[in-house]
């Protein structure tokens, strides 16, 4: 079974990484960090491919934001919800694709699977594929915004069939919430989904995460900070 | 008839889909399948039909943009032909209207008119959001176009997140004259695309899964394979060579310098809308070992009998009893007929206990032309059997 390095020392250290076909979701208030932990675990490693779906940020501002080196720049696609609002003539690229809005489910769904069908078929960077099946880490960035074009259930069904795809790829699905946002039911709905799930939360300056659903690590807050783009913990 | 501008489909519903036909393709999340409807309508703008395009996930450039990146057309170069309510006419009704059962209403009312005034021959209809929003009873009742004299052909793209179960109880319902559901088959590798006909009102037509190919925006259908078997020196190798656009044989001589076929015969040919994969197996006995994995995923094949041999027929009676344990819709071809040959149809059929409905064709396999009728009389069965 295929281990993907989290980026996140707690987990790493104590069991080497996340298990291919984990599927884990980051639980985040308001105005913090908490994309950025998903930006952590999403950042694809030797031999690994990305894919970021992208429902707030163009996918220009998000290459530049994420501080990518040049072996993940080329390992890495954005699908972009955002771009053709303003831009309809955006046209797809091997490492860019985009759909019309976030309430369109059927468009993510093809532009995810011709991205990973890229992949497999080794077109999309000019590397040869080091690893079969290819490492492919998914993150959703961000469920919040595909919650406030969809309904939860359709959303949850939705989820339901891609997290299950991510399970027989041996993928790795991360996916960020914001928890304030939305009621109890929406939360423990999209946790169903979910075999780990991040909780963050802010106390004066100060943020603090806990892991929850990896027995060897306890579901204690730990400080973090972010120093030179990475995730430190205290 | 609307033609689906898939010729392989086309092939399957009798040539199209008869004038105010409602129409469903429902595709699996994450399945490539937005290419179907889009297909459609560029061919049916090509046909100089007027269109109706009601997309809510989109506006109408994005949309535009979309076609001409898939498909390498601009379908706005004639826009009296194509009229677009986009995510602005949603948002415009939401905006407008507070009332739930209004807003469905005013859905009804500005489709409707759209169809009048333009005389519209075919509505493409993307169906999520109008399901999201309305439930599925109200969703359908936008599908009536009622009032509007001259129906167009609905077609209707919906993103099935219910599973099968829904998908049978809309085609039992006889809410639609054909239903289309396109899945992938996820294994160790993913990407495995397939149609099924889950229900179409106006003919008789069993429902059929058939994989598809997309190359340059192109949807493809595809049977993986065909099999060609027979008894040793029938022709088998020749029929696979003549049968194929190109292919490979694995031919070897023996100490004596006659060859024989000691894997597979393997051709590809593309008819009638289908890109075919031809395999052909050896005929001696000892290979019969590894014939179960060639019969594996085929879906129809020709038996070949030397029709100047018949002593030959009891080895083609042991492999027609494979191609029926496999279940699969068979050809019988008394190949060598431009040879002397004594042997009839009846006999043949009497020796090699034939069902009366299997075709049993005398061609020369040396002749293209014969063996393409071969090919094309599978397909046909193909497209018939119940599987």
């Amino acid at each position: 079974m295929y281990i993907y390095k989290s980026g996140i020392k707690v987990i790493d250290d104590a069991l080497g990484g996340l298990e291919s076909g984990t599927n884990i979701l980051i639980l985040v208030p308001s105005l913090s960090s908490g994309d950025r932990i998903g930006y952590t675990i999403s950042k694809p490693k030797n031999g690994e491919f990305s894919i970021i779906l992208s429902t707030d940020q163009p996918s220009a501002d998000i290459e530049e934001t994420l501080g990518l080196t040049p072996f993940q720049r080329t390992h890495t696609g954005i699908i972009d919800t955002v771009t053709k609002l303003m831009s309809p003539e955006a046209a797809d690229s091997v490492r860019v694709k985009y759909v019309p809005s976030a309430s369109d489910l059927t468009g993510i769904g093809i532009k995810f699977t011709r991205m990973v069908e890229e992949i497999f078929r080794g077109d999309f960077s000019e590397d040869e594929l080091e690893i079969f099946p290819p490492p492919i880490r998914f993150y959703i960035n961000s469920l919040s915004t595909l919650l406030m074009y969809r309904r939860v259930e359709v959303l949850y069904q939705f989820l339901h069939v891609i997290t299950t795809k991510l399970k027989k790829m041996e993928a790795l699905g991360v996916y960020v919430l914001n928890k304030e946002s939305f009621d109890e039911r929406t939360l423990s709905l999209m946790k169903q989904l979910m075999n780990v799930v991040i909780d963050v939360k802010k106390d004066s300056n100060q943020e603090f995460l806990s892991i929850n659903g990896l027995s060897a690590i306890t579901p204690d807050w730990i400080a973090y900070q972010f120093e030179d783009g990475n995730l430190v913990m205290k | 008839m609307l033609r689906t501008g898939i010729s392989g489909i086309d092939e399957m519903l009798g040539g199209g889909i008869p004038g105010e036909s409602k129409v469903l393709v429902s595709m699996e999340p994450g399945v490539d399948g937005g290419l179907f409807m889009a297909t459609t309508l560029v061919d049916a703008l090509s046909r100089d039909r007027t269109c109706l395009v009601v997309i809510p996930t989109s506006t109408r450039d994005a949309f535009r943009e979309e076609i001409l990146s898939t498909k390498g057309v601009d379908i706005h170069t004639r826009p009296d032909r194509i009229i677009t309510l986009d995510s602005r006419t949603r948002e415009d009704i939401r905006k407008n209207i507070r009332d739930h059962s209004q807003r469905l209403a005013e859905w009804k009312r500005v489709i409707c008119s759209a169809c009048t005034e333009n005389n519209v021959d075919v509505a493409f209809i993307y169906f999520d959001l109008f399901y999201e929003d309305f439930g599925l009873d109200g969703a359908l009742s936008v599908l009536e176009m009622t009032g509007v004299d001259k129906k167009p052909v609905v077609v209707v793209e919906h993103l099935n997140l219910e599973g099968d179960t829904f998908i049978e109880d809309l085609a039992s319902a006889g809410l639609f004259d054909l239903v289309f559901s396109i899945k992938a088959s996820y294994t160790g590798v993913p990407f495995f695309n397939f149609l099924t006909v889950e229900h179409i009102s106006w003919t008789q037509l069993p429902r059929r899964s058939v994989p598809y190919l997309i190359s340059d925006g192109t949807i493809r259908l595809y049977i993986p394979k065909i099999i060609v078997t027979g008894p040793p020196a029938s022709g088998k190798t020749t029929f696979v060579n003549n049968a194929s656009e190109y292919g490979i044989s694995t031919d070897r001589n023996d100490f004596r310098g006659s060859s024989t076929t000691v894997a597979m015969d393997l051709g590809w040919v593309h008819l009638k809308g289908f890109d075919i994969s031809i395999y052909g197996t050896p005929g001696k006995p000892r290979f019969d070992p590894i014939l179960p994995q060639l019969f594996k995923c085929a879906m129809g094949a020709v038996l070949i009998i030397d029709v100047t041999r018949p002593e030959t027929l009891d080895r083609a009676r042991q492999l027609l009893t494979m191609i029926q344990q496999a279940l699969l819709p068979v050809v019988l071809v008394a190949n060598k007929s431009d040879l002397p040959y004594t042997l009839g149809k009846e006999e043949i059929r009497r020796i090699l206990n034939l069902p009366e409905d299997t075709i049993i064709t005398f061609i020369s396999a040396t002749r293209s032309s014969d063996v393409s009728c071969v090919v094309e009389d599978l397909v046909e069965q193909i497209i018939m059997f119940p599987y």
